[in-house]
């Protein structure tokens, strides 16, 4: 009993050492003696990380990006001096944020430059293509946004499974196709959320987020989240009462609709900030592009018997998540969470992708190398290139 | 085991979720709920419970007092020759370390003559003799170029004075009548005529000028971010002062304004005045008007003098008609009390 204690304690005592010398180090260079590291000059940096237009009044939120604080003095529409407000001050720590409200007769779609001027007299801009007013809730707004939603992500999820039938009447083959198509689609999707969430965080996030990385990052974490989680799922697939298929399935319309809510907050925001107008010609490409995402989930399902309700239930799980993000995006948008939310999709749906090739690979006895994976992959991914230069 | 590690990973999915909450709402803390409204510089009203930044200087916080130097002007210690020619010494300390606060808020390290931006207005009559004692206790090499007429060896441009307490004396005799400027002439010369090494030196007619209340302008501007567009624009160095601090003058009364333009980067500047219409006199050296006009341009360093009467009182802007520079800073007004009866009584401005 003493040995083992005390081997115990050795075991702890190692692990904790080290984590005691980076204590004493980071006190001998913050501390006393600290001075010997000041080298350099630290330059300060504010990143206006959003604009927003009211009635005569042009809002920024003004986020602290640099290393040391800062204190904002000054704020300007199109580099002509204007007094504001700043709420609650002006005095910044690292990444504080504050809300600079500048008095202004803006003109309805006019570019716009908002430029914030720090104590050191150095100058940060930000500019707007085109101005619009910010969207305030309101009951109708919010319906105009369920509707769009319901149109990007339900109706076209919910078209999609109605392929079911079909599928189920086909050959293996043919069924391993259709499923190897859904991976391709996924693929698409997830690439295609990673693109989105890097063009985000670029234009809007300051470098001091590394904003590639944050993506990988969170796209990595979200994908071993899910797929430890996903793995359990399935492992209790049994005693839950649910077959493989559904659990695959239910998986993919998770996937596919945390995906849908970066789509739903990509959209509401482009609204939201006027860059881009709703076309009936827009919500028909949306429609087509998503319309795929319903075979992703009708695919793994036919193999089950026909359970509608199920099926309608997981229609919803990767629909509706396109109106709460237009909500979001419209009415609250914070670029960071844009990212967020998009890597997070991407990880999911990769994690779906992950189980589907496993699926496939198991059902061929380990082959994923003939014609009907490949060739269904493939065109996955062009259908999808295809539908999306529709939007 | 297997409970820890599904906890472990709700932990792992929730520090993200959370830190990437924290990061993306804007953490507005500790605001004030106090509700108080503000009427801006530019007439708008503000309502808020947060801090006003208006680039509006209260009397008593400004560092340099544009109200000072709008009428201060420096004779020099006087002395005569035997052959009774009047002798100004003047003393001019350049520096190069200060920091000043340029626009509330905004500090800016500011090179000077005698610690201030634009340097002491330097007065003499022509054919005065002049000695100007230059120290220089800055870091960096400076000098004293005056414009007008002089040695090759007064000309403060090939003999730099250096740092840490070097010292020159400038002499000559002062001429031609009108107004100039004078600045450092030490390269790179843009760094140091925008870090603020200007001044004015005025040479008066030895008949001397029509009694006026009478005033110097200095148009410059600061590059605070260093990307070679001027981000504060002023007469007399602080943006906007004389508008809210409007500068009192009197009807029926001579105004005379010793203009000179010391903005860089960009090409030209412009004066106008509102209400009224001004005599100019280019560079001041004839005494006879060029112009009868409310608008004038002017390039790097021409100057010269304006003359002006107001009937009716009132406030009246005079601003740089490209109105980018008049909206960063360089506006004022002419608060002109009504002098209708006491215009008689007349004034001492003796100088």
């Amino acid at each position: 009993m003493i040995v083992s204690n005390t081997s115990k304690f050795k075991i702890i005592a190692s692990g904790v050492i080290p984590f005691i010398f980076v204590v004493i180090m980071m006190m001998y260079i913050f501390g006393p003696g600290g001075d010997l590291l000041n080298f350099g000059v630290a330059l300060p940096e504010v990143t206006i990380e959003k604009v927003d237009f009211i009635d005569s009044e042009i809002q920024a939120t003004v986020r602290n990006t640099g290393s040391i604080p800062v204190q904002v003095v000054m704020a300007d529409v199109n580099d002509r001096i204007q007094p504001a407000a700043v709420e609650p001050d002006g005095f910044l720590e690292r990444y504080e944020t504050t809300l600079v409200r500048i008095p202004f007769e803006w003109n309805e779609s006019e570019p716009y430059r908002i430029g914030i001027t720090i104590d050191d007299g150095t100058r940060f801009e930000k500019e707007i293509e085109s101005a619009t007013f910010k969207l305030e809730f309101t009951p109708n707004l919010a319906i105009f946004f369920a509707i769009i939603g319901t149109y990007v992500g339900i109706i076209p999820v919910m078209i999609g499974l109605l392929w079911l039938p079909f599928i189920k009447k086909i050959s293996k083959q043919k069924y391993h196709f259709f499923l190897a198509l859904t991976a391709g689609l996924l693929l698409f999707l997830a690439i295609d959320s990673i693109e989105e969430s890097i063009e985000v965080s670029n234009n809007n996030l300051a470098n001091t987020f590394n904003g590639t990385l944050l993506v990988v990052t969170v796209t990595v974490l979200s994908f071993l989240a899910l797929y430890y989680l996903g793995n359990k799922i399935v492992a209790k697939a049994d005693s839950l009462n649910f077959s493989k298929p559904v659990a695959i399935g239910l998986m993919i319309s998770i996937g596919i609709g945390l995906h849908n809510f970066g789509e739903g907050l990509a959209i509401g925001a482009a609204v939201g900030i006027g860059s881009m107008a709703f076309s009936t010609f827009l919500i028909v490409g949306f429609a087509l592009h998503n319309t795929t995402e319903g075979i992703a989930i009708a695919a793994p399902m036919s193999r089950g018997k026909l359970m509608l309700g199920k099926l309608a239930i997981m229609g919803m799980i990767a629909g509706t998540p396109a109106i709460f993000g237009a909500w979001i995006g419209g009415f609250a948008y914070s670029p960071f969470t844009s990212v967020i939310f998009l890597a997070i999709g991407a990880g999911a749906i990769f994690q779906v992708i992950l189980v589907l090739m496993k699926w496939i690979q198991k059902e061929n006895d380990g082959n994923l190398s003939n014609l009907s994976v490949v060739s269904g992959f493939a065109l996955g991914m062009l259908v999808m290139y295809i539908t999306s230069i529709l939007v | 085991m297997k409970v820890t590690h599904s906890i472990l990973m709700i932990l792992l999915l929730s520090i993200t979720i959370g830190v990437s909450a924290i990061v993306a709402f804007p953490n507005f803390s500790e605001a004030e709920s106090e509700l108080k409204t503000f009427v801006t510089h530019s007439g708008k009203v503000i309502r808020t419970t947060g801090e006003v930044i208006d680039p509006l200087y209260a009397v008593s916080s400004v560092e340099f007092d544009p109200m000072v130097y709008l009428r201060e002007f420096n004779y020099g210690n006087v002395s005569k020759l035997s052959d009774g020619t009047t002798v100004r010494e003047y003393t001019i300390i350049a520096e190069d370390d200060k920091v000043m606060e340029v626009s509330p808020g905004v500090f800016y390290n500011v090179w000077t003559y005698n610690g201030t931006v634009p340097g002491p207005t330097i007065r003499a009559t022509e054919g005065d003799l002049l000695k100007i004692n230059f120290i220089n206790n800055g870091s960096k090499e400076h000098t004293i170029h005056f414009h007008g007429i002089h040695p090759a060896e007064m000309d403060g441009v090939f003999e730099a004075i250096g740092p840490s307490g070097g010292k020159f004396v400038y002499e000559f005799t002062a001429g031609p009548v009108g107004v100039h400027p004078y600045h450092c002439h030490v390269m790179p010369l843009e760094e140091h005529i925008i870090h603020g090494l200007y001044g004015v030196f005025i040479v008066d007619p030895k008949e001397g000028r029509e009694p006026a209340d009478e005033m110097v302008m200095v148009l410059n501007g600061f590059d605070t971010d260093f990307d070679t567009e001027n981000n504060f624009y002023a007469a007399n160095t602080i943006p906007f002062y004389y508008q809210h601090h409007p500068i009192q003058i009197n009807s029926n009364e001579l105004i005379r304004v010793y203009v000179v333009n010391m903005v860089e980067f960009d090409p030209i500047n412009n004066f106008h005045l509102h209400g009224n219409l001004y005599n100019y006199y280019p560079t001041g050296t004839d005494l006879v008007p060029s112009f009868y006009t409310d608008m004038i341009t002017l390039s790097q360093t021409e100057r010269g003098i304006m003359e002006f009467e107001y009937t009716y009182p009132g406030n009246y802007l005079f601003h740089a008609h490209k109105v980018e520079f008049s909206e960063k800073g360089w506006v004022g007004i002419f608060l002109v009390n009504d002098n209708s009866e006491s215009n008689e009584s007349g004034k001492d401005y003796d100088s």
